[in-house]
């Protein structure tokens, strides 16, 4: 019974996606050590400023304008509620938003960017289009988005 | 001997033997560096949760005793109010990067959608954690309090490990990004 388990698991749960199938050998390379070697060397870089940030903040001095309780990741929405001033239109604002930005991939049409090709240069045509440098129109609103909750963390209501 | 021969095959499947694409990014390591934050915060907040009392009168006490008179108290604390920052800054950069170059679409959509959800849990556990440090007198504040610890310490964790599993589970699946 045991067996029976330990083999449905390897076989379903466990099982990673194969890379080897469609790829020639010199477009692989090891998991251990490259792989595992880049994550070691991250950690270590993320060890170390993360202890360098123990003893550094809070710094002495302010970039924006800002109470102290309030987190440089919550001034936009910090902001947004200063410049709303309505509970009801914010909280629903904030759902929206969340909504949107979770359901994303949805409204920007993606499956037609991903379907493989046999013809090897049309692929790469549809793959390279995955990217939003490419994309102008979500380019923009994402970039606009970007500039509208920078530009939050600055304005004094 | 069976376990073992299970054992060994699962190392070697996944870790000795495995081969992946060639030339991945290092900003790929986002994500790993995502969830080490958030076990140093799991690690360091265990700790934390040996002395904290979750009432008015006693939450500023408990966390000035682990400051002054615990041995290395005052580090796990630091560790524990600056990770946040830290776990937010990289689950932020690693959706940026996965926005940018559009690694959310078919078939990992779902990768986005529980990645998102991670990162609103993460904000909730913030601002969760933020309350407990907050000296209110007002007998209401102790019910809050005793609200948002438990959100704190089990409820929010507890969904994050979920969304977490999910996340996972889907990456394994489908596998992660090739560079073209």
């Amino acid at each position: 019974m045991a067996n029976i388990v330990s083999k449905k698991l390897s076989n379903h749960v466990f099982t990673m996606r194969d890379y080897t199938k469609d790829k020639k050998p010199e477009e692989l390379e090891p998991f251990f050590p490259n792989e595992i070697l880049r994550h070691c060397i991250v950690t270590c870089f993320f060890i170390a400023i993360e202890f360098i940030a123990v003893i550094v903040f809070p710094l002495p001095w302010k970039f924006v304008n800002k109470p102290d309780h309030i987190p440089w990741f919550f001034l936009p929405i910090y902001k947004l509620h200063e410049l709303i001033q309505n509970d009801v239109l914010f909280t629903v604002l904030l759902i929206f938003g969340a909504l949107l930005f979770i359901l994303w991939p949805f409204y920007t049409d993606g499956r037609k960017c991903n379907v493989p090709s046999f013809d090897d240069r049309h692929s790469r045509y549809m793959k390279k289009s995955n990217n939003l440098w490419q994309r102008p129109i979500l380019f923009s609103i994402v970039i606009t988005v970007i500039i509208f909750v920078i530009t939050l963390c600055f304005i004094n209501p | 001997m069976e376990n073992k021969g299970f054992l060994r095959e699962f190392i070697e499947n996944n870790i000795t033997r495995r081969l992946i694409p060639k030339g991945l990014s290092w900003f790929g390591c986002m994500g790993g560096l995502s969830l080490l934050a958030f076990i140093i915060q799991l690690s360091t907040g265990i700790f934390l949760m040996f002395y904290f009392i979750p009432t008015t009168k006693d939450a500023l006490t408990s966390i000035q005793y682990v400051s002054h008179s615990v041995p290395y108290g005052w580090l796990i604390q630091r560790i524990h109010a600056i990770g946040p920052h830290m776990m937010i800054a990289m689950v932020l950069s690693h959706m940026l990067r996965i926005l940018f170059r559009g690694i959310y679409r078919h078939p990992r959509e779902l990768h986005w959608i529980s990645g998102a959800c991670l990162l609103i849990l993460t904000f909730l556990m913030y601002y969760t954690g933020s309350k407990l440090s907050v000296h209110n007198g007002n007998e209401h504040f102790t019910v809050h309090l005793i609200y948002f610890y438990a959100l704190h310490v089990i409820g929010i964790p507890l969904a994050v490990a979920f969304s977490m599993g999910m996340h996972f589970f889907m990456v394994r699946k489908t596998g992660i990004y090739e560079p073209l």
